[in-house]
């Protein structure tokens, strides 16, 4: 059960509303990201959404149900989107780099999570 | 750490075995059932309690599974039943009472456009919630089946349930009544009213029109159209005119405010459209009118804060601006023609009273001098109002002058009336007034002159006054002169003001000449009396050109020959005429108790001077007096009766009395006594003229027009050889207006003076004429 900081990249612009929120995987692992990272899926958006102010938003716990290993996925890939989101048109975002990192064997089970997740 | 909320579990798979998922895990009957039971809660507030990744899931997993349109429609049917029960516990208990008085359906209107937004703020956070999580149903099913996503679908649903017969009707009517409670003078709270308009802006039906466009505005603007067209009658009867625009501007403002605060912004346009159609145009002229407060009580109280608001709202409308110019004009007019009658009504009276001739003169004199000031002051009185009040407006601006124009082109005196205005001040008025106020006086008057359309005629007094100034050294200040005709130059131009200048052009030489005749004189064997001689150029000054008869005695003449000689020497090829009528002259007289020396005109002194070897008592009959002088009748009267009926009587007449007649005969008054050395016995003169002299004046400006339109025939055609009749009266009458306003009759009759004296020729089509080259030209 390791804590695992996905969001080295984004920390260093901590604002107050980029607060860190837990995402669960359903075989018990915890990620902590910033809510930044986590609005990357809109369903995770919606689910901490205070406006909706859902048990999950309260708690502000998402829980994911997924296996670890697609989560970290997951997550791995959401940050990549929170930060290349703000890249100039100039600057080269290396798509075909982070898709040499995902490994075949869990291809389909990312796609019907990354679809569940709309994102 | 773990969330074993979910149904949906995955067995533990290893990375090399994907999973793979056949059919739902649980009855879809029984993930509806949950859903729905969630929805309830949600709908009862209690999202806080429920997990967004359940039902997420649950919704999630129905679509998945080919049972969206069940979601959906299950959905719709919750969103539904919740309305009707909002509806029915909130809305519908909020019913207006039936109450009759005022403050009590004020107090319900309001209470009822608060439930309304209430249950629009209840609905729309739930379908914020719904819409949630029913994302991936709008996503999926939405898009496929064609339908409205949810959150669209809610707004329908709320169409359809609350916005519908009777509650709309209540809530149009409570909007009505609360608009109505403001317009009485009352305070509304505006927040709730808005709360429930806004709803009304938000909804749409099906065509995309909005509620409040659809169903609200209509009756808003109806409800207005009833209530501002009798607001505006019974403004009109209660209401001064003043007090009554205050009330509209009021009006303009509060129902502007009232679609910032709380209507749409876009009903603006058609609510100012409404209060323009039933405050303002219908009673523009019922209000500008008003007897005892409209325009012309305001222009004469000065209430400067009226006429601008007045003009402000009555440039708002197409009407207005016409009214508001027509009203001016009329006001321009009356008062012009109060100015008009004040000076000609005396006059009239002045010009059968023949007898009282000297001091009639000074008070028409008086008269034109107070006509000029009059409209002055009425013209200071208009631009300051025109510039206060109306902000300047060009269209007003030249409706005013037309306004001028017109009524000072009605008094048939106007230019002369100008010109001895003009004439007073260069001659005395720079007593006790500044340079810079005479000049701005002058000014001024400019600006009436600029409305004159005869300005030849005024050009006529005007060289006339001007001939009396120079050559009576009345003239107070020669820059003074200088200044007005450079005015006039600016005005008129250089043709209008060419003779003036040569007047002027004439005085400075003769002082030259006279310089040179001194020293002339101081060489050679000078007559017995000193002389002082100014050449004029005949065509430059107004004089009639044969001199008016005079026997002068022998020493005048051997003075006026000495000169004559002296100046033909000078100038070969040049004739002098005598003017004795135009001179004047210093004797020393001497009286039983002492000598005085007298300034009097050339005129008089030759009379005088036939009393010179007269015994005391001796007589010299009218008649004797004008045998020995041969001066005409009517300056000999003058001359006499300055010397013998004025202040200062040098003169006895037998029998005494103001005027002259033939009959009457005169002695030397040798007991004349007078505290001061020197006097000036000035000439009584009819200043303005006589209607003889009028008739004169006018019959010589008539000839002169008759030249210059033939001159300005010949130019034209001179140039163009071809013309049509009409082409020619407009391009004529174009150069003439400068000077004058001709008439196409007197054009006419001027061509066809030219065509008889073959400068033109009539073409044959008898609508055109040539320009005949003359041999000359050949």
């Amino acid at each position: 059960m390791a804590d695992v900081d996905m969001a080295q990249n984004s920390g260093t612009t901590a604002e107050t509303d980029n607060d860190w929120v837990r995402v669960m995987s359903d075989d018990g692992y915890s990620f902590l990201v910033r809510r930044s990272v986590a609005n990357a899926s809109e369903t995770m958006r919606d689910m901490l959404d205070t406006a909706g102010n859902y048990a999950e938003a309260i708690a502000r716990t998402c829980p994911v149900s997924q296996r670890a290993v697609i989560v970290e996925k997951l997550l791995e890939y959401m940050s990549f989107k929170a930060y290349y989101e703000k890249a100039g048109p100039k600057e080269e975002v290396p798509v075909q780099e982070f898709m040499e990192r995902i490994p075949p064997e869990i291809v389909l089970e990312l796609l019907l999570a990354a679809d569940y997740q709309n994102m | 750490m773990c969330s074993d909320s979910n149904r949906a579990s995955n067995t533990h798979i290893s990375l090399q075995k994907p999973p793979r998922r056949h059919g739902p895990d649980v009855s879809i009957e029984q993930t509806w059932r949950d859903l729905s039971n969630n929805i309830r809660e949600i709908q009862n507030h209690n999202a806080p309690n429920l997990s967004f990744e359940e039902n997420h899931r649950f919704a999630y997993n129905m679509v998945l599974h080919k049972q969206g349109e069940m979601l959906y429609k299950g959905v719709n049917q919750l969103v539904a039943e919740n309305l009707d029960h909002l509806a029915a516990t909130q809305v519908i208990p909020a019913y207006p009472s039936g109450s009759s008085d005022e403050t009590v359906q004020g107090q319900e209107a309001e209470i009822l456009l608060k439930a309304l937004r209430n249950i629009w703020d209840d609905h729309t956070s739930n379908m914020e919630r719904l819409g949630q999580i029913l994302k991936y149903m709008d996503r999926v099913y939405a898009k496929a089946a064609d339908v409205p996503v949810i959150w669209d679908a809610g707004l329908n649903l709320f169409l359809k349930h609350i916005i519908r017969p009777p509650i709309k009707d209540h809530l149009v009517a409570a909007i009505l009544k609360q608009i109505q409670v403001e317009r009485d003078g009352y305070v509304v709270n505006k927040s709730a009213i808005k709360g429930c308009v806004d709803v009304f802006i938000t909804l749409e039906d099906a065509n995309g029109l909005s509620v409040y466009k659809r169903d609200v505005e209509p009756a808003v603007l109806r409800e207005s159209q009833t209530f501002y067209d009798l607001e505006g009658r019974q403004l009109l009867q209660t209401c001064d005119a003043p007090e009554y625009l205050r009330r509209a501007e009021a009006r303009f403002e509060s129902e502007d405010s009232r679609t910032h605060h709380y209507l749409s912004r876009n009903t603006a346009p058609a609510l100012k459209q409404i209060l323009q159609d039933k405050l303002l145009t219908p009673h523009l002229s019922t209000v500008i009118s008003m007897e005892t407060s409209g325009i012309d009580a305001m222009i004469d109280l000065n209430k400067t804060s009226d006429m601008a608001r007045l003009y402000r709202l009555f440039i708002m409308v197409p009407a207005g601006l016409p009214c508001l110019k027509r009203s001016l004009k009329d006001s321009v007019r009356r008062r012009g023609e109060a100015i008009n009658q004040a000076s000609s009504g005396m006059e009239s009276g002045g010009a059968e009273n023949v007898k009282a001739r000297a001091t009639s003169g000074a008070q028409t004199l008086a008269l034109a001098l107070k006509w000029v000031q009059d409209v002055l002051d009425l013209k200071d009185l208009f631009d300051r109002i025109w510039r206060d009040a109306f902000s300047s407006d060009r269209e007003l601006e030249s409706n005013l002058n037309e306004a001028f124009e017109n009524f000072i082109n009605l008094n048939q005196r106007s230019s002369e009336s100008i010109a001895l205005f003009i004439d007073d001040h260069l001659k005395r008025g720079l007593k006790g007034k500044t340079d810079t106020e005479v000049d701005l006086v002058l000014d001024k008057t400019i600006t009436v002159f600029r409305f004159i359309t005869e300005k030849d005629v005024f050009e006529r007094y005007y060289k006339g006054h001007l001939a009396k100034r120079l050559l009576q050294g009345r003239s107070v200040s020669d820059d003074a002169e200088r200044g007005m005709l450079a005015k006039l130059k600016v005005e008129c131009g250089y043709q209008f003001t060419q003779k003036l200048e040569g007047m002027f052009n004439d005085m400075r030489i003769s002082e030259d000449t006279m310089k040179a005749y001194r020293t002339h004189l101081s060489k050679t064997v000078a007559p017995q009396i000193d002389i002082s001689v100014t050449v004029m150029t005949s065509t430059f000054w107004p004089m009639a050109h044969s001199a008016s008869p005079c026997t002068l005695p022998l020493e005048l003449i051997q003075a006026s020959k000495s000169f004559e000689q002296f100046y033909l020497s000078q100038h070969s090829g040049r004739r002098l005429t005598w003017q004795p009528s135009l001179g004047s002259a210093d004797v020393r007289v001497a009286f039983k108790t002492k000598k005085h020396d007298l300034n009097v005109a050339t005129f008089a002194l030759v009379i005088l001077l036939l009393f010179e070897n007269l015994g005391p008592g001796d007589f010299l009959t009218y008649e004797e007096i004008k045998q020995a002088t041969s001066i005409e009748d009517s300056d000999l009267q003058r001359q006499l009766q300055s010397l013998a009926c004025a202040k200062y009587k040098v003169l006895k007449k037998h029998p005494a009395g103001r005027e002259v007649d033939p009959t009457d005969s005169f002695s030397f008054n040798a007991d004349f006594t007078a505290p001061l050395q020197k006097i000036k016995i000035s000439t009584v003169s009819s200043k303005v003229e006589s209607g003889e002299e009028r008739k004169e004046t006018q019959d010589r400006i008539d000839e002169e027009r008759r030249h210059q339109t033939e001159a300005s025939i010949v130019r034209v055609m001179k140039d163009r050889k071809h013309m049509t009749h009409n082409d020619l009266v407009n391009e004529v009458t174009r150069q003439l207006a400068v000077r004058f306003l001709p008439n196409p009759l007197n054009i006419k009759k001027r061509i066809e003076n030219l065509i008889e004296r073959e400068y033109l020729e009539r073409c044959d089509d008898r609508k055109s004429y040539n320009y005949m080259v003359s041999v000359g030209d050949s």
